[in-house]
């Protein structure tokens, strides 16, 4: 019986830690936005790929963004 | 002494230009004190990404500033009594 071949999930590196990014700051909304979903939500890090310190900083960046207004808590595009 | 980082959401109402003057009159409490402000950063007019008291928009700044922990205390109590402060951060980005 030919099984299917089992797809091997491809390894992704934090970002964080190939650039080498101290501290991830709170107002780069650019870099931010790529961590959150079009709904608003926080990527996790299945999809993200980060390590967990990193998205743990990512996590909390988000959220200080978010009471300040410069991302959306949720976005109702759609 | 400490560093900290400073983000004010202000009023859209306001003029731009009187800005960084009324701004400047706050960080008067923290020069009084022996602190000292390293940049002033107004990024003017920005569209908020949820209404804050009715606002859809809001003049933001960022100050850097030294100082020492009672000090930053007072004036975010300050920022926080003016009614043309919509919204006040202040954070420590050497805690990391």
């Amino acid at each position: 019986m030919a099984k299917p071949p089992l797809r091997k999930p491809k390894k992704k590196v934090c970002m964080f830690c190939v650039d080498k990014i101290p501290y991830i700051d709170y107002k780069d909304t650019a870099l931010l936005r790529k961590f959150i979903s079009d709904r608003g939500k926080i990527r996790a890090r299945r999809v993200s790929g980060n390590c967990s310190q990193h998205q743990r900083d990512v996590a909390i960046a988000v959220k200080n963004s978010r009471e300040m207004a410069l991302l959306p808590y949720t976005s109702t595009a759609r | 002494m400490r560093r900290y980082e400073l983000m004010v959401i202000l009023d859209p109402d306001l003029e731009e230009r009187t800005v960084a003057p009324s701004l400047d009159q706050f960080l008067t409490v923290v020069r009084s004190d022996g602190g000292s402000v390293e940049k002033v950063d107004v990024w003017g007019r920005r569209r908020l990404s949820y209404e804050i008291s009715k606002k859809v928009e809001g003049i933001y700044a960022v100050v850097d500033l030294i100082a020492e922990p009672a000090t930053v205390l007072e004036l975010d109590r300050q920022l926080n009594l003016n009614e043309a402060v919509l919204r006040t951060k202040v954070l420590r980005p050497d805690q990391r």
